[in-house]
Parts: structure tokens; C-alpha cells; sequence
């Protein structure tokens, strides 16, 4: 037994699981919600760090670019990630026994990690990183968040 | 199922559509490249959208984020397209029955006329909006129209998977 397993098991007992579960809409619902969400985000993603690797926007220094993307990216990640923890509610026990699902947090608290350091830094300063780094750095993000979308994917599949 | 068409009928017993629904993997393949096309496609839209509607990449010229953007946008499309034609083949009755399919069809083509209108007509005057925060009211309620358009497609299309109804 995984030493996480309580977190599982607690998360599968919540009110807030239970009464997801009741339903039959409630899930379709709140997914519904997490991919509506993962779209904008997914969008925010692929602009930037196409931007950060200078292949389009070039115009537009990448601390814009940023700053402009920001407040919607960072509101699309909260519906995301609130969304998400319901449905991880509802059905804790599935996604304990599920590969892709630690596939997907893997990537997942890696991929929030790197945005908020590496990634930051890399778009949040004056001065423009180097064509290699910046390439380096949006290739990575993107790969990162790329490995969460998969792995969650694969939750409904597998 | 005497109530669907023959052509529909032949569609979903075709040796491909067979093929998709069957096997292990092809069917989740095409359906999560579908889903990641989507993101691209819709997601990198949205950002024109909002641009147009003066809520989002307000320090980039409208055209600037049209030209940037939209090839990507189109790309992602064609790629929803192909994959989104392949799931259809390989479940065309349950689709044909879904009233979320349906619904999702219509959707899509309001998005595509509404795009159609854009490109062809409203668009000409882009470069002139550049002198301005936010474009004028044709153009803002062509980003209002498309995001809430897209949003009904990838709401029925989802409930098409779920099978609700």
C-alpha cells in the first residue's frame, strides 16, 4: 500500500465525493468545466512559449506577451485545478489503482513547479531570454503540460 | 435500428469504422488527438477572440494577433476535423441518434458561418482597428459570438460522449 493511500481514502469519504458520485450529472457537469477551462490554458500555453521559442509575436516583447496572457491563465488553473479535485473526489478509489493518474500528477505538480520558477523567470524578466534558453524552456513547458493532458486522457481510457 | 439511414448504417459497419471502434488502442488515440486538437485550435482562437472583444492581448494590434494566430487555429481545426471524422465513422448511429451530436453539429456550423462572415466581409477594416484599444462593434460581436459558439460544441461534444440522453 502507497503511503498516500489515506489521502485516497479520505478524499473517497468526503461529503463532496459522495455527493458527486449520487449523481448522474454532476460529473459530466464538472468535466465539462475542467475542459473548458484546459482549453483557454492549453491556448495561454501554446502562445507564450511559441513566443518564448520566437516563432510568432515577435514583435511583442515576451514580458507582454506574458503579463497579457497572465490573469486569464492564472484563472483558467484555478478553475481547473478546483474542478479537478472534485472530480478526484468522486472517484479517489479509480484513481489510486490508475497508471495514468500518477502519470498525470507527476506532470502535473512538475509542470506547476516549472511555470512558477523556471518558466517565470525566463518570461518575467526585462530582458529577453536567449533564443536557445527561451526555446529550451517553452519546449519543456509545453511537454510538461502536454504529460498532464495525456495522462488524464488515459484516466477515462485505461 | 430501422430508424437510421442506410448510409449511416453502412458508415458504422464499414471494415474502418469497424476498425476504430474495436480495436484497443486507435479509437482512445484518435479520440485524445482529437481532444488535444481541440485545445489547440479552439485555444489559440479564443485568444483572437478576446482580443477582438478588447479583454485580452489589449498591448498587441488586432492584426498582428489575427496574423500570429490564426494559422495555428487553423491547423489544430484541420487535425479536429480529420480525427473528429474518424470517431464519427466508428460510432455514426449512436451519433446520428444523439440529440447532443446534433446539437453540436449546428454549433458548429453557427461557428463556421460566423467565421465565414469574419474573414470574407468584416475583416477588411482590420488594419484600421490597430488605431484603436478595442475594435468597433461588428468585430467585438463577432469574438462574443465565436467564443460562446465553441464553447456549445465542446459542451455537446462532450455530452455526445457521455451518452446522457
Amino acid at each position: 500500500m502507497h503511503f498516500l493511500f489515506p489521502v485516497f481514502k479520505w478524499a473517497d469519504g468526503t461529503w463532496l465525493g459522495e455527493t458527486i458520485r449520487a449523481s448522474r450529472i454532476y460529473f459530466p457537469i464538472i468535466e465539462t468545466f475542467h475542459l473548458l477551462a484546459l482549453t483557454i490554458l492549453f491556448g495561454a500555453v501554446i502562445v507564450l512559449n511559441l513566443r518564448l521559442c520566437r516563432v510568432i509575436m515577435k514583435n511583442q516583447p515576451v514580458q507582454q506577451v506574458a503579463e497579457d496572457l497572465s490573469p486569464w491563465a492564472f484563472w483558467s488553473l484555478v478553475v481547473i485545478l478546483t474542478s479537478g479535485f472534485m472530480l478526484f473526489t468522486s472517484e479517489a478509489m479509480k484513481c489510486y489503482a490508475s497508471k495514468p493518474f500518477q502519470v498525470k500528477m507527476v506532470f502535473l505538480f512538475s509542470a506547476l513547479i516549472f511555470h512558477f520558477t523556471v518558466h517565470r523567470r525566463a518570461t518575467r524578466s526585462d530582458r529577453e531570454p536567449t533564443l536557445p534558453w527561451g526555446s529550451f524552456v517553452g519546449g519543456v513547458n509545453v511537454l510538461l503540460w502536454l504529460g498532464v493532458g495525456l495522462g488524464g486522457r488515459g484516466i477515462g481510457f485505461l | 435500428m430501422s430508424d437510421v439511414p442506410a448510409v449511416i448504417q453502412w458508415l458504422q459497419n464499414s471494415e474502418i469504422g469497424t476498425g476504430i471502434r474495436e480495436s484497443v488502442w486507435t479509437f482512445p488515440l484518435v479520440e485524445t488527438t482529437h481532444v488535444l486538437a481541440l485545445a489547440l485550435s479552439v485555444g489559440v482562437l479564443i485568444w483572437f477572440d478576446l482580443r477582438l472583444l478588447g479583454w485580452g492581448m489589449k498591448h498587441t494590434p488586432v492584426s498582428q494577433v489575427h496574423k500570429q494566430v490564426m494559422p495555428l487555429a487553423g491547423i489544430g481545426f484541420i487535425v479536429m476535423f480529420i480525427s473528429g471524422l474518424l470517431l464519427f465513422w466508428s460510432e455514426a448511429e449512436k451519433c446520428y441518434l444523439s440529440g447532443f451530436f446534433r446539437a453540436k453539429v449546428l454549433f458548429l456550423v453557427l461557428a463556421g458561418v460566423n467565421a465565414a462572415v469574419f474573414e470574407f466581409t468584416t475583416k477588411k477594416s482590420i488594419e484600421e482597428w490597430d488605431k484603436y484599444p478595442v475594435p468597433p462593434p461588428k468585430a467585438r460581436i463577432a469574438g462574443l459570438f465565436s467564443i460562446l459558439s465553441w464553447a456549445a460544441v465542446i459542451i455537446a461534444g462532450r455530452a455526445t460522449a457521455y451518452n446522457l440522453f
